[in-house]
């Protein structure tokens, strides 16, 4: 019923964001799919998608990471609080399309209560499952996630590098037999998985297109 | 007269162009407050800001409240505005420094007006209080050089519409290029780069141009408004522009794509006419560029060291 893509590995811009409202318009139905947000962000140079999740992760206490984070400021007003265990690190993940590669990009930002920004040894901590963490360090200048401007909001944020998605997609995907909307959801479980951003299965389960 | 300048040439002049800077210590890092000597220099136009910040960080040693920040916490504001270090100091002056571009009309040559008051720019450089709307540096500089890679990948990928070219450079060369735009050193960057590029007579698939549109007076965020679309670099002929023509092998007849024509497509409101600026003018290296100027030679010629060109938009009148 729906149309191929028409570009592919590439995906233009019409059929990225169709993809991307359909995602949302599923997610409204799909109930417990362990993200806590999704939401169509609509612009009038793009639309993006974004995926909102928490990861658990040890308390600041028991880890030494983060623990650096807290310089001892006795006099800090917010000390009690900060000293409880908060044991949810909030991820709000993006999906733009690129407009050099014409993939799909997903930027990431980590939000950690009363931290500040969390770097890139965190992202690989807490993020990254670790049976990719080699494999993601060892490409590139320092690694296949780097820290880079938000497109839309110019803040600094994560993103994993789009590069090498349309070459992935082509070995993975048939040309012929997929559309946008199967076309992201591949992109999410070869992009996604890399950075704790899973698909759920029901979606996959509404999708046999 | 002007045919016969060559691509070459033009490069050799862009590497060649430097800027004043006068850098000042932020007078809350200072223990003279403000009475701390400014750090001069002519420095290049297509160098980064944070490659300054060892010698800085030296120059100002003594002047320093917080004596152990290091050189990679430093930052650069211009009247308020933290300075985002991945780009090249020449757009950062193009975008915020006000100057008035150089243009064909202006008398002078080789000197460009940028007079008055914008020259020497003026910056303030903090090491303390990193803000949180900029990527953090690190201490071996890898995020600089990731920055810096990534962009020629974007840039290499427009060209040829794939990334094997920079994914199979060698490390030494994917390094060495880095070190060449740091170095200045465009003999060797031109060897390295001449890897990467299309032959002169294979033409780009897509031109790695990014503009930078005017930001409002009121702007509360330092954040840009960047326009980039693919932008291959011959259109179809329009009945209007006999002058260019090409015969594509295809047979349909084809003309470069300008300066001008890209930016009517793109920005129509901005740039009615294809040919004349009418509210705005494209700036590139502080000089303003003509739309006539066809878009692939702009970038062979023009483009900064990681294979972009970078046109600011300025309002006129």
């Amino acid at each position: 019923m729906a149309a191929f893509c028409s570009a592919f590995p590439f995906l233009a811009h019409s059929e990225f964001e169709g993809a991307c409202q359909d995602l949302a318009d599923r997610c409204t139905s799909a109930q417990n799919i362990g993200w806590s947000d999704i939401r169509l962000l609509t612009k009038p140079d793009g639309t993006s998608l974004r995926i909102t999740k928490c990861v658990d992760i040890p308390s600041p206490l028991e880890s030494p990471a983060l623990e650096d984070f807290e310089e001892p400021e006795d006099e800090d007003p917010e000390a009690l609080v900060r000293a409880k265990p908060q044991p949810s690190l909030q991820i709000d993940y993006d999906i733009l399309l690129s407009p050099t590669y014409q993939v799909p990009v997903l930027y990431f930002s980590l939000r950690w209560h009363n931290h500040g920004p969390l770097g890139l040894d965190e992202v690989y901590q807490y993020v990254v499952p670790e049976r990719y963490r080699q494999e993601l360090k060892s490409v590139g200048v320092m690694g296949g996630i780097s820290m880079g401007y938000h497109p839309d909001s110019g803040a600094p944020a994560f993103f994993v590098h789009p590069c090498n998605t349309a070459d992935a997609m082509a070995n993975i995907a048939d040309a012929h037999s997929v559309t946008p909307g199967s076309y992201l959801l591949i992109w999410l479980g070869l992009v996604g998985h890399c950075v704790s951003l899973h698909v759920p299965r029901e979606l996959f389960a509404s999708c046999i297109c | 007269m002007e045919n016969r300048v060559s691509l070459g040439s033009i490069q050799k002049a862009v590497w060649d162009g430097r800027l004043p800077l006068e850098i000042i210590l932020a007078s809350s890092e200072s223990r003279t407050f403000d009475k701390t000597d400014p750090y001069l220099i002519a420095y290049p136009r297509i160098s980064y800001l944070p490659s300054l910040l060892p010698r800085l960080r030296d120059f100002f040693s003594a002047f320093l409240i917080e004596p152990n920040s290091q050189s990679h916490d430093g930052w650069f504001e211009f009247e308020g505005v933290p300075l985002k270090w991945h780009y090249p100091v020449g757009l950062l002056f193009d975008l915020y420094a006000g100057a008035d571009p150089a243009s064909k009309t202006a008398a002078g040559g080789n000197e460009s007006p940028e007079s008055g008051s914008s020259l020497p720019w003026r910056l303030v450089v903090h090491f303390s209080d990193w803000p949180d709307d900029l990527v953090r540096l690190d201490a071996d500089g890898m995020v600089m050089n990731d920055a810096f890679i990534n962009s020629v990948k974007e840039a290499d990928f427009l060209r040829n519409g794939t990334a094997k070219g920079i994914m199979s450079l060698s490390k030494e060369d994917s390094s060495g290029l880095w070190n060449a735009v740091q170095e200045v050193n465009l003999l060797s960057f031109q060897r390295i780069s001449n890897i990467l590029l299309p032959q002169l007579s294979q033409p780009f698939r897509n031109v790695p141009i990014r503009i930078f549109l005017p930001l409002p007076l009121d702007a509360e965020s330092s954040s840009l408004k960047v326009v980039q679309s693919p932008l291959p670099p011959s259109i179809p002929a329009s009945n209007m522009q006999s002058s260019q023509m090409l015969s594509s092998r295809s047979g349909f007849t084809i003309q470069p794509q300008t300066v001008g024509t890209f930016l009517h497509t793109l920005l129509p409101n901005l740039f009615p006419s294809r040919r004349t600026p009418v509210l705005a003018k494209p700036v590139l290296h502080g000089a303003v560029i003509p739309m006539s100027a066809p878009i692939e030679e702009v970038v062979r010629s023009s483009a900064y060291g990681d294979g972009w060109a970078y046109l600011v938009v300025r309002m006129m009148g």
